[in-house]
């Protein structure tokens, strides 16, 4: 035993530069490696960025003033995909997305591997596997994102003031990954780079820039929501499932960057 | 022992004194294991992932027992699951949670948790290793937040060296604190009751016992399967007649069919685990069967096994059904120093 550990020691600072040289090989002169995307979101209202001080306004399609206070979301089973077909799938990938930690909102794929993508493909919340299989880790770490009391994640919680609210308040915790009762709120969402190919070599930078336009929380399509009328949801099934509806469309793919480094 | 036991795996794991890195966890000499006693089904949690140690154990049974999961470090698991009692919680219809607050359902027994799919009276938690998460949340239980309980055990030296020597890590994660109480809570099996020895061949039962087992098995057994003795279901057993107080299996499901119906307990301790229902609403057991005699209230969604008019039973029945009840009392159970709190 020991001296297999002896061994182990002594070769192994060869077998890391034999594995670093190749590595610097790959970087440099092949142009089939592997790469990583960035996926990165930029959380709006209407046209102009969140607010999640809470000292700026915005009005709804009711006609309803409300500020943010809070808001995050999960994004899980992100995909790459070349014409119409899926050609990767990230494992493990699990993100929560923080308007309050802008580090956040920079979501990173890595291992991706070397062709053109004309398609970013995920999935809205987090799915049911990961529900009901006990305590997570990662993003997916129980917190405020997850209900203990019915077991499941939050996939969206947006919260903030409003006048239109019979107690001047709004909270949305959006859930629910049972298709059984008609309670699934995890929506697919799928953005077409508008023509354009991303391309990953190795050699250059793949970021894929998103507008989340929050708005389209209350305005729909398809569902307007009233903040008069529905100002705590935190339930399944319902208004949780319009609301779901509307949060499925509030993606817009902006622009890539795809320039060799 | 004479019993066969059959295993899904046994791990029984002596740690001595000389490898024990943190002497004050308890764990030195410490025989844990999970098996499957005789007769019960395949357990629905496996510990697959989360073999049981005695350092992931005592780690375990320390947080149960730890107020410091709690907001104001005044309520623990074990402040309303009491060992001696079968780890309900004694003289309560309903529990105080912090600040003296009233919870809203009745604090049931604690064993045989590998076996079950889901828990809580309405089903609403679906894994053992996410159950504390909901006491230690409940505003009116433990009132604390998720963030906040690994933030005070990654301050404890204490609690460093008891991940440490049960996981490998002292970086505190809500995952390795859950799988720790997991552990534990998951080797809480009680399957040695005067019921257990009689099915085992061990013991003869007397013969109001054995009256009182004929009539269970003719009544109750439909609902309270043997030998977990609950069918895992969630049942409207004709409490009430609405459902506004507490909708029970509903507030998880939402569905108008789920309205009034709860989880059927195990009856396994039942003559320990007084008082009884969702809301603690009857003493004694005799109260519990002049209920099901007489008791039943209509509804939309009382389960069709008790839609007659009330199972019908003599008092001497439901003397002999209590003898029998008092037969299903586990006391090596409640003895076991394994499962009490470390001082």
């Amino acid at each position: 035993m020991k001296k297999t550990l002896l061994l182990l020691v002594l070769i192994s600072p060869f077998v890391m530069a034999f594995s670093g040289c190749d590595k610097d090989e790959d970087d440099t002169n092949n142009t089939t490696g592997p790469g990583t995307v960035s996926f990165e979101l930029t959380n709006i209202v209407g046209n102009v960025n969140v607010d999640e001080t809470g000292a700026t306004s915005y009005t709804n399609a009711s006609g309803e003033s409300f500020t943010i206070s809070k808001l995050k979301y999960y994004i899980s089973n992100v995909q790459l995909m070349k014409d119409d077909a899926v050609t990767f799938t990230m494992p493990e990938s699990y993100f929560l997305v923080d308007e309050s930690n802008q580090a956040s909102t920079k979501l990173s794929i890595p291992d991706v591997p070397a062709g053109s993508y004309n398609k970013i493909r995920f999935l809205i919340g987090v799915d049911s596997a990961r529900n009901v299989s006990g305590a997570q880790t990662g993003a997916l770490t129980p917190s405020d994102m997850f209900w203990t009391w019915s077991t499941g994640y939050i996939f969206f919680k947006m919260e903030g003031s409003s006048s239109a609210s019979s107690n001047g308040s709004y909270i949305y915790h959006i859930a629910g990954f049972r298709d059984a009762n008609n309670t699934n709120a995890l929506r697919w969402v799928e953005l077409d780079f508008n023509g354009s190919s991303l391309i990953v070599d190795g050699h250059r930078d793949a970021e894929i820039h998103a507008f989340v336009n929050v708005m389209k929380v209350f305005d729909g399509p398809p569902n307007p929501i009233s903040i008069a009328s529905h100002n705590n949801v935190m339930s399944t099934g319902g208004v949780a499932l319009q609301i779901a509806d509307n949060y499925a469309g509030m993606f817009t793919f902006d622009h890539l960057h795809n320039d060799p480094h | 022992m004479k019993l066969k036991v059959f295993s899904l795996w046994l791990a029984t794991i002596t740690l001595f004194g000389a490898c024990t890195k943190d002497e004050s966890s308890g764990s030195e000499g410490l025989s844990v294991s999970f098996y499957i006693p005789d007769g019960f089904p395949q357990p629905v949690y496996t510990f697959q992932n989360n073999k049981i140690t005695p350092a992931g154990f005592s780690l375990g049974r320390k947080l149960f027992y730890d107020p410091i999961l709690s907001r104001d470090s005044t309520t623990s698991c074990g402040s309303c699951h009491q060992q001696f009692v079968a780890f309900a919680n004694a003289g309560h219809a309903l529990s105080h949670g912090v600040d003296n607050q009233l919870g809203n359902r009745n604090s049931p027994g604690l064993f045989n948790m590998a076996w079950f799919p889901n828990f809580m009276w309405d089903g609403g938690v679906n894994h053992l290793e996410v159950q504390p998460l909901a006491p230690i949340t409940n505003p009116v239980e433990m009132d604390e937040s998720i963030s906040n309980v690994i933030f005070k055990l990654q301050r404890s030296d204490a609690y460093k060296s008891m991940f440490s020597a049960a996981f490998g890590t002292d970086s505190i994660t809500v995952q390795l604190t859950m799988r720790a109480m997991a552990q534990f809570m998951g080797a809480m099996i009680s399957a040695d009751s005067r019921y257990d020895q009689y099915r085992a061949g061990k013991i003869n039962l007397s013969a109001s016992e054995m009256n009182g087992l004929q009539l269970f098995r003719t009544h109750c057994e439909n609902c309270h399967k043997e030998p977990l003795l609950t069918d895992m279901l969630f049942r409207n057993n004709g409490l009430d007649s609405v459902f506004n107080k507490d909708a029970g299996r509903a507030v998880i499901t939402h569905l108008p069919q789920d309205s009034g119906l709860f989880r059927v307990p195990s009856l396994r301790n039942v003559a320990l685990t007084d008082p009884y229902m969702h809301d603690g609403r009857f003493i004694s057991l005799s109260q519990v069967l002049d209920h099901y005699t007489s008791g039943i209230r209509q509804s939309a969604t009382l389960d069709p096994l008790l839609l007659s008019s009330g199972i019908p039973l003599t008092s001497q029945d439901k003397t002999d059904i209590i003898s029998f009840l008092n037969t299903l009392t586990d006391h090596k159970y409640i003895n076991d120093a394994r499962f009490k709190e470390v001082q």
